[in-house]
């Protein structure tokens, strides 16, 4: 490991050397939360001036890997100080690449099986994503979301509906949106008559 | 003091390609954060739970002598034999201390009964505890923390670099999780470090008020490296050994989840700790109602989103040491 102002961008963004334009982005903006005023994770640490110089890094590496020709123009860099053999600051420290890209956590432990309201949830949470997000991206009323992951179908608009909701939230994650409706709403047919329909009755 | 009559029941369950394969140490994993009430010991005893249900062989010992329950969580009411007996010198042998549960391949060492005049043990029992669970004969342990930083606490967080910080999506328990992973990291060095100058300028900058202004790990590497590079180069290898797993519980939004990959990014840039995300498992009132059933949640509601989370972390973990090859004999 390395102090801050010794890392490379890669290092200070916590990203390996071929990510990808949206890993860069994601890390940034998880970085960049992490070292902000109000930031749970960071705030009894790192403060005020400190946390500043950190944001200021991370905004400078941000720069240069987003934009794609500085990029290949700071690699090219990067590999001309390797390969002129300059020692790097601290040559018995290894660095240690991030193990998981940030905010795609776990996803090597995928679930089987049916999709049910939990497991979209889950599978949210895994990517690391909330409602409102998903919500921006389908144009799915949160509160409709929450409902199809909390299984209150009586509060949901016709079936319809339902299913074309589904479909966009699982297109969302990543997963076949066919085949997440054709789970889901087997489940919501057979669950839906034992509901309340107070969503019929204009409740 | 005799072993329990129930304990060899456990062993006879075990697959019989286990009993013949060759005996080697068991991989010892602490779990601790710093904090109470961050869901230690419920986590102990379901990932403990979850590695018996998938056929490994597992002790779960209860480390807090002054807040015992891990007993009560995988629903055993009296465990009778206990780590106090150990403490008092009733017994030299901790083996003899487990204690069966009703979950087959899991035995708990308990932590009940003990003597409140004089409730923790002195750090040569600590080191002759630590000794005597990694030389038992099981596939994992796993040791539930007390609260606090004290060193009666932070050295058992040393029997394994396999260690568990458990933290919540709530200031006061992050704030004590820097504190015990900067109390143990600090710990190590002074364990580590054979020159008895730089063993003192470890002992300074666990003065977080020091005279020197070392705040974090890399100012005290800058300091012991002017002052003995052998002793640098030493502290670098521990630095890199040192590879703590946190664990988020209680995660009930993405911001929650993403929780770990933000400490884990003040870890390594504030600290020089290159912690890994273990994963998180999420709010759920299954987990309570297990807890008030005495059972562990893992097996009462299998199917719940905290069983389901439990299970990936359990199989993470496991995935971890297969891949690093960690077991308590590389580890001591």
């Amino acid at each position: 490991m390395k102090p801050l102002f010794e890392q490379d961008h890669y290092e200070v963004l916590e990203i390996p050397r071929d990510a990808a334009p949206d890993g860069v982005e994601r890390a940034y903006r998880l970085i960049l939360s992490t070292y902000s005023e109000d930031s749970l994770a960071g705030y009894s640490v790192v403060r005020g001036a400190d946390a500043a110089a950190i944001r200021e890094r991370v905004e400078t590496a941000y720069r240069v890997l987003s934009d794609g020709d500085a990029r290949r123009s700071y690699d090219a860099s990067l590999a001309g100080s390797r390969s002129a053999g300059e020692p790097e600051p601290m040559p018995e420290e290894e660095v240690v690449e991030p193990r998981s890209a940030p905010a795609e956590p776990f996803e090597d432990l995928e679930e089987g099986g049916d999709f049910d309201g939990a497991r979209l949830r889950r599978a949210r949470l895994r990517r690391g994503l909330d409602l409102e997000e998903i919500a921006g991206k389908t144009k799915v009323n949160p509160s409709y979301l929450g409902c199809i992951e909390e299984e209150r179908y009586s509060e949901l608009p016709p079936r319809v509906y339902v299913r074309g909701f589904v479909m966009a939230y699982a297109s969302c994650l990543g997963f076949d949106p066919g085949a997440v409706a054709a789970s889901y709403m087997r489940r919501y047919d057979a669950e839906r008559p034992r509901q309340r329909r107070r969503f019929s009755r204009g409740t | 003091m005799s072993a329990n009559p129930g304990q060899n029941a456990v062993l006879a369950d075990a697959p019989a390609e286990q009993a013949r394969a060759p005996r080697r140490p068991p991989a010892a994993i602490p779990v601790g954060g710093g904090k109470g009430g961050v869901g230690k010991t419920f986590l102990v005893a379901n990932l403990a739970t979850a590695l018996a249900r998938a056929g490994h062989r597992v002790v779960a010992a209860d480390a807090d002598l002054e807040g015992a329950n891990l007993h009560t969580c995988v629903g055993v009411a009296d465990p009778g034999p206990s780590l106090a007996d150990f403490v008092a010198g009733r017994t030299d042998e901790v083996r003899s201390l487990l204690v069966d549960t009703p979950i087959p391949n899991l035995r708990i060492l308990a932590a009940t009964h003990g003597n409140f005049g004089h409730a923790q043990p002195s750090q040569a029992d600590r080191v002759r505890l630590m000794r005597q669970l990694r030389e038992l004969d099981a596939d994992y342990v796993l040791l539930d923390l007390g609260a606090g930083t004290h060193p009666a606490v932070i050295d058992y967080f040393m029997i394994g670099e396999a260690g568990i910080v458990v933290i919540t999506p709530e200031p006061t328990s992050i704030e004590n999780a820097y504190a015990f992973l900067r109390a143990a990291f600090y710990r190590r060095l002074q364990l580590a470090m054979l020159s008895h100058r730089v063993r003192d300028l470890v002992a300074l900058a666990m003065d977080e008020r020091n005279e020197r202004g070392i705040r974090t790990p890399f100012d005290l590497l800058r300091e012991v490296r002017a002052l003995d590079p052998t002793e640098g180069a030493r502290f670098v290898e521990t630095m890199r050994a040192f590879r703590p797993r946190l664990l988020v519980n209680e995660a009930r939004t993405a911001e929650d989840v993403k929780l770990g990959f933000s400490v884990r990014s003040v870890c390594r840039k504030f600290f020089g700790i290159d912690a890994e995300y273990l994963g998180y498992v999420n709010h759920d009132e299954a987990a309570r109602h297990s807890v008030r059933s005495r059972r562990p949640v893992v097996e009462a509601h299998p199917r719940s989103d905290a069983a389901i989370y439990i299970e990936r972390v359990a199989r993470k973990l496991v995935a971890g040491l297969a891949r690093s090859g960690s077991t308590a004999e590389e580890e001591a």
